[in-house]
């Protein structure tokens, strides 16, 4: 099936006062329709600001998107007139928000939140566009959907919030729905509700989906792809069985130890992942994730390493991760922990 | 809405009391130094027997908190005194001014509003365009400028260097009874832009701060993510909630500028509330000056609650209960 | 006059809150800048706190035009006596000889002379005098008022506070500009009483900003170390918490100075304050008001000198703000 969405050599960057943020770096990927990628990082590591590119939200003049293509069904985001990206964006391309509390206008009611997109895109009446607000509120689950969609989002809870913010995304049958750490503000058991919802919708629908996250164990049930992302720059990237399963990249392990394992009733010892991510002015030379990496060499403080294909035909970006001894090294590693 | 409502009428109660008891310790004898029967007579010398007569009627010589009683009594029946050099009840000789007064705020508060927001919205966003350089600068100057000094100016200049040197053909008229070749509102140009200078200044510097900072917020992400205009997204979503609190800002500014009227009356010969209080001052009539303040003292009281109320019907997250920020 | 509402625009404002490494930048580049709760404790970082914002305010042209304007006028009006009596007349004797009053500017008069003969500039020089001291007492006193009663709302809090707070609001309550007229009528129009009314009324507005920094400040752990070391409130106060909550009374202070001088300005102007024939700026232009036609000399200069040293304590206070990093928010 031909890409619904191809990414190539997306690069954006901030001018601060400080300096220049390269805050994504030449990322690359792929969705195919009705698929769902998950992106996973550490707060700070471009996750964001890759979803935010792809819909030329970059807040300029700070925010540049410096180069690369965004090619949505073969044409290219970035060299659409601003009259064609604001027809995609809401319609083609829906996203969701990470805070659902300040996401929402508390000014306007929900139900003409929602609507607002219908009227645009779909030249709705207002009229029209409630109605349909209201059948989208009691798609995503909310009850008495027809009352709350005059409510104002202060009166709903923080889960209903981005049940709402759902709705909203989904009102124009997107192709493409972009969540921004969807769950990260809600509470532990509206998350799990709300993933649920979020995977509901796409059978529904069909809509293709790029989940972002800091959280691993989000992704790992439910995306068929996933990319990971450091300091900018994508580490390791392809089928999410392959990059959880045979993970090549010591900073994909280190995200899988500081996890808690649901699938044992072992209580395996959650590892963090020592040192701060970098600053994106002086990101690291060489391997970004050097200084943090335990078994950094002298190689990767010098050199970039590329993104390659392995053995299972993901993407890895490190040095050792065409080496077997390594790859055995690694696990044994692994084992050690588990068994601690 | 309606507990809302009684809760800030409730809320309201101490500050009446204190402003009437700060109004009472004014004239109050022995609690300041001034003379209370000279409060209420003005500066001119009086028989005994008349001041015997006043000690008695306003119960000068009760303990304090039966003269408070009394005093609030008197004021809640819009007994302000008598103006005793011209023999008439305060309150009847603020009357008339009063509309006069009421019309050149109300004027004043335009002033504001096309002006302020305009400059505030225009200066946030083009931030740091020229134009934005241009308004902020001038806030800052006109908050410096003393508001009796633009309006000697403004008469200076438009009322007759303008004459002078367009021969005669354009001015503003300088005073409500300058001339009668003018229509009846052009009166009010010149002192309501004085009326309103520094408040218009205040007005665009926080209605640009607030458009900032709605600009910067969550919602306005999402609403470019629906694919709206950057016109729609600052006019709808940003405007609507920056507004908010500089209409609270404005309404309360209502209230100021009936005040702060009395630089700009006396200046323009404006005949209203503000200037009998800048006649009486001259003429030491006491009574007329306390009476003044206590009318625009109450008038700012109501003004202040229908505001607050208002900003409830503007903010949904208070008009709702819930929890507002 | 409006009273002092300042809105501090959100420098952040306008860029997204996740641009990818914002946090991590500020954590890894900027300057590592000592904690609060160090200043108190050493009392050696001061040194560079002050130091900062002196670089920092001297990097701010406005901030420095104003204060170099505010020296000037200082040194000018100190130094009067030695110049410009000499030069260009005593401000206060009245010239009666035939041609002398209301003379337009001239080498001799440069801001020409008034209804009475006297020298303009020798009375605007003069009367920077009554303004700068008016200026100065008149934040005193709210100063002495709003810090006492600001200190006592924020640090004890409950009854305290409240009594405090309500009393505020009825200050707040009241057209400033009436509330000083009713106050002087009782009190008496005169010099001293302006000030004492201005300082008085100015109160509120010092105690509201200084509660809420010691509240701010009250809840760092260094107080509570300095409590449970047995320290008396009295010591905690000055010694702990107010070298740190000084930096937005410093700000407020010298924006108050400013509006002080015009509020002086216009109760004179009103009759409700200097009386003449003391050369104040307020009561030069209450007198221009009659001749500001025929000698428009006598409206422009005083006011002209109003507007420049207001402008420069505001300015001043807008530098000491950024250079301070206080945010204004009432």
């Amino acid at each position: 099936m031909p890409a619904l969405l191809e990414v190539r050599g997306l690069s954006t960057r901030f001018t601060t006062r400080d300096g220049i943020v390269k805050a994504v770096d030449g990322v690359s990927f792929a969705l195919e329709p009705g698929k769902t990628l998950g992106v996973v990082g550490e707060s700070g590591s471009g996750k964001s600001v890759t979803a935010l590119s792809m819909m030329r939200l970059v807040a300029e003049p700070q925010g540049k998107i410096v180069g690369g293509e965004v090619l949505f069904k073969g044409a290219d985001v970035l060299k659409m007139s601003e009259r064609e990206v604001r027809d995609m964006r809401g319609n083609r391309i829906a996203m969701i928000f990470q805070d659902p509390m300040t996401s929402l206008n508390p000014v306007f009611r929900v139900g003409r939140q929602i609507g607002e997109s219908l009227i645009l895109h779909k030249g709705m009446s207002r009229k029209d566009a409630f109605d349909r607000a209201v059948q989208l509120l009691d798609m995503v689950g909310i009850p008495n959907a027809r009352d709350r969609a005059k409510d104002y989002p202060h009166q709903f809870s923080g889960g209903m919030r981005q049940r709402a913010m759902i709705a909203m995304a989904l009102a124009c049958d997107p192709d493409i729905l972009i969540a921004d750490e969807p769950t990260t503000a809600l509470d532990v058991t509206i998350q799990a509700q709300i993933l649920e919802l979020i995977m509901e919708m796409q059978e529904r629908t069909g809509t293709a989906i790029i989940i972002i996250t800091h959280d691993l164990g989000v992704v790992a049930d439910i995306a068929n792809d996933v990319m990971v992302m450091y300091a900018g720059r994508q580490v390791e990237y392809g089928e999410s069985r392959h990059v959880f399963g045979d993970s090549l990249h010591p900073y994909t392990w280190g995200l899988l130890d500081s996890l808690p394992r649901h699938d044992s009733d072992e209580k395996g010892e959650l590892v963090p992942i020592e040192g701060q991510p970098p600053s994106l002015i002086n990101v690291p030379y060489g391997c970004a994730f050097h200084p943090r990496c335990p078994y950094a060499e002298e190689i990767c403080r010098s050199e970039v390493p590329p993104l390659l294909a392995t053995d299972t035909g993901h993407l890895s970006a490190c040095h050792f991760s065409a080496d077997p001894a390594f790859r055995r090294g690694m696990d044994r590693d692994q084992e050690r922990v588990a068994l601690k | 809405m309606l507990k809302y409502t009684v809760r800030r009428i409730f809320q309201m109660i101490p500050v009446f009391i204190g402003v009437t008891l700060i109004l009472f310790i004014l004239r109050a004898p022995g609690v300041l130094p001034g003379d209370p029967v000279r409060m209420i007579t003005g500066e001119r010398a009086i028989p005994d027997a008349l001041r015997e007569q006043i000690v008695k009627k306003h119960a000068l010589d009760q303990p304090l908190h039966r003269q408070y009683v009394i005093y609030i009594g008197n004021l809640l029946q819009g007994d302000l005194g008598e103006s005793y050099q011209r023999g008439r009840p305060v309150l009847d000789i603020f009357a008339d001014k009063f509309p006069n007064t009421l019309r050149l705020a109300f004027a004043g508060i335009i002033v504001e509003i096309i002006i302020g927001l305009t400059a505030g919205i225009i200066s946030a966003v083009r931030q740091y365009s020229f134009l934005d350089v241009l308004v902020t600068l001038s806030t800052s100057i006109l908050v410096s400028v003393p508001v009796f000094w633009l309006g000697m100016l403004f008469q200076i200049f438009f009322g007759i260097k303008l004459k002078e040197w367009t021969g005669g053909a354009v001015h503003l008229p300088i005073s409500q009874m300058s001339s009668a070749e003018f229509p009846d509102w052009a009166h009010l140009i010149l002192p309501a832009i004085t009326l309103a200078s520094v408040s218009t200044a205040y007005v665009a510097r926080i209605m640009r701060s607030q458009m900032l900072e709605a600009m910067g917020q969550d919602y306005i992400r999402t609403a470019l993510a629906k694919g709206l205009t950057r016109r729609a997204v600052t006019f709808r979503h940003g405007l609507k909630n920056a507004l908010i609190p500089v209409v609270t800002f404005v309404g309360i500014d209502f209230g100021v500028m009936m005040g702060g009227a009395i630089l700009t009356e006396t200046v323009f010969s404006w005949p209203g509330v503000g200037r009998e209080i800048f006649l009486a001052v001259g003429q030491r009539d006491w009574p007329i000056v306390m009476g003044g303040v206590i009318i625009i003292v109450f008038l700012v009281m109501i003004i202040n609650l229908i505001v607050d109320l208002s900003y409830a019907l503007l903010d949904p997250r208070i008009r709702y209960g819930g929890d507002a920020e | 006059m409006t009273d002092h509402r300042e809105e501090r625009p959100n420098p952040r404002s306008g860029v997204p809150t996740d641009v990818g490494g914002h946090e991590t930048r500020d954590e890894a580049t900027t300057l590592p800048v000592l904690p609060g709760d160090l200043h108190a404790v050493t009392g050696l970082s001061s040194r560079t706190l002050w130091g900062d914002a002196w670089r920092r305010l001297r990097r701010n042209k406005l901030a420095i035009i104003g204060l170099i304007w505010i020296v000037a006028v200082v040194l000018m009006t100190v130094s009067a006596d030695l110049w410009v009596a000499p030069l260009f007349g005593d401000p206060l004797t009245v010239d009666t000889t035939p041609g002398a009053s209301l003379q337009s500017p001239s080498l001799e008069h440069p801001f020409g002379t008034d209804k009475l003969g006297r020298d303009v500039f020798a009375r605007v020089v003069y009367g920077a005098r009554v303004s700068l001291t008016v200026g100065v007492l008149a934040v005193s006193i709210s100063l002495a008022i709003g810090l006492m009663l600001g200190a006592l709302s924020g640090y004890y809090g409950r009854f305290v506070d409240t009594l405090v707070m309500r009393s505020a609001d009825v200050f707040f309550a009241f057209p400033y500009i009436l509330f000083a007229i009713a106050l002087i009528a009782v009190l008496g129009p005169s010099y001293r009483n302006v000030f004492i009314a201005i300082g008085i009324l100015g109160w509120p507005s010092i105690a509201r900003v200084f509660r809420s920094s010691i509240l701010s400040v009250k809840e760092n752990e260094y107080v509570d170390a300095a409590r449970a070391m047995g320290a008396s409130d009295f010591r905690i106060m000055f010694r702990h918490i107010m070298p740190n909550a000084i930096a937005p009374i410093i700000v407020y202070g010298t924006m108050s100075i400013g509006g002080a001088i015009i509020t002086e300005a216009a109760l004179s102007f009103l009759g409700m304050g200097v009386q003449p024939p003391t050369p104040s700026w307020g009561l030069m232009l209450s007198d221009a008001k009659s001749l500001m036609f025929r000698a428009p000399w006598l409206t422009i200069w005083p006011g002209f000198a109003i507007l420049t040293t207001v402008l420069a304590f505001v300015l001043m206070g807008d530098g000491l703000r950024d250079a301070l990093d206080v945010k204004m928010k009432e």
